[in-house]
């Protein structure tokens, strides 16, 4: 799952992926800007079948590629 | 040279009137001797920054070579051309009304921009209700980039407000922006028929952040307010005698059907603070510095700054002119 969403991101934002580490900040470094968070958004509904509530944008879910994993298996565990 | 210490008075001009005749004699010999024109097209709205952009084309050319124009559609604020008009009358030039609602209407403007809309809240009805894009207060306090929000509002007053998923955000600011691309079309043929050129109206804020349309009010010969930070732009307009009424406008984006100001859309916070901020950061303050003088935490002003770099580094592209040097 973590390299699908590293995949991701590199792809979207025009990124080596060997820049982006697990715990790498995608905002505080400036990696993500508001289409690659939208375009983030709609690859987790597309890709694993999670929408992203309002309440749920914030660094803690999004912040980077182990926390997005962490929040997609925190939403999954809720609906099974 | 050292820097002054950082202090809420920094960006202040000293002398406004050396400001404004030192843009004057550069904006005549641009226009003049660079670009070999004879006089000036100014797209006005009866905002403070096209208004004050005619006082300096008129105090450069003389009124007889300045030339106004009003590009009002169907969404405009019917403010703006009372004050436009107050404008042109104070400053004696010609003036021009071009609505451009039928262009715009062959572009399928309001078409594209309400099926995007109507996507997103099925609800709507463009005949009757206003909308608009806005950026929540969530985001302001985030590291987060801003993700946008529809928010229309129905003919009784009820309000909804949703997230836009990315093919309806960039739909609907496709479609937006036949506006200002119009405008400029016909600021081109107005210049060209008169040998003129075209005066952009956008601020340093809106050049450096990226708040304008690639090619729309993007599109000019010369942006002679385009280093001065807004409250500059105030500070110059009192000076050059723009009338009161204008000065005292909130600045409004005059884009989509419902009011919106500047500062709901784009800016996120008041002129005053973010000229010092964004001064601060272009000039390498550090943030304990710029926060002691500010009255806010060393961590909001990093965040800020780090706001400010992605803007910049994001709307790169519109600032770009075409890449040509291919040999």
């Amino acid at each position: 799952m973590k390299d699908k969403i590293r995949d991701f991101i590199a792809e979207a934002t025009y990124t080596d992926p060997g820049i982006i580490k697990d715990d790498t900040l995608i905002f505080e470094e400036g990696i993500f800007d508001s289409m690659a968070l939208l375009n983030l958004i709609t690859f987790l509904e597309s890709e694993f079948g999670v929408v992203a509530e309002d309440t749920d944008l914030q660094e803690e879910n999004f912040g980077s590629v182990q926390r997005i994993a962490d929040y997609l298996e925190r939403k999954r565990a809720l609906v099974s | 040279m050292t820097k002054p210490v950082f202090s809420k008075d920094l960006i202040k001009i000293n002398d406004v009137q050396a400001t404004i005749n030192h843009i004057v004699e550069r904006l005549k010999n641009d226009v003049t001797r660079v670009l070999r024109r004879q006089g000036a097209v100014v797209g006005i709205s009866g905002g403070i920054d096209s208004s004050v952009t005619l006082a300096l084309a008129v105090k450069a050319f003389g009124a007889d070579k300045v030339l106004g124009v009003m590009l009002p559609e169907k969404d405009s604020s019917g403010d703006s051309k009372a004050f436009a008009l107050k404008l042109a009358n104070k400053f004696g030039i010609e003036v021009v009304e071009e609505n451009i609602s039928a262009a715009l209407d062959g572009f399928a403007c309001y078409q594209r921009r309400d099926e995007a809309v109507k996507r997103v809240i099925p609800s709507y009805n463009p005949d009757s209700d206003k909308m608009k894009i806005v950026i929540p207060e969530e985001f302001i306090n985030s590291n987060l980039p801003p993700v946008f929000y529809l928010t229309v509002i129905f003919a009784d007053g009820r309000e909804q407000s949703e997230r836009l998923p990315m093919a309806e955000y960039l739909q609907i600011v496709a479609a937006s922006n036949f506006k200002q691309r119009s405008r400029m079309t016909m600021l081109y043929y107005h210049a060209e028929a008169r040998h003129y050129a075209v005066i952009g109206t956008p601020n340093k804020h809106e050049v450096q952040q990226g708040f304008f349309v690639k090619y729309g009010d993007g599109g000019a010969d010369v942006m002679p307010i385009g280093d001065l930070y807004k409250t500059q732009v105030y500070e110059l307009a009192h000076a050059l005698g723009v009338p009161r009424e204008i000065i005292e406008r909130t600045p409004t984006t005059d884009t989509y059907s419902a009011e919106q100001t500047q500062e709901e859309f784009f800016y996120q916070m008041p002129f005053e603070a973010m000229d010092l901020l964004w001064y601060a950061w272009e000039n390498g303050y550090q943030p304990e510095e710029v926060a002691s003088v500010m009255g806010k935490e060393r961590l909001d002003i990093e965040r800020i700054f780090r706001n400010f770099e992605r803007k910049k580094r994001t709307t790169d592209y519109l600032r770009r002119p075409p890449i040509h040097n291919y040999n």
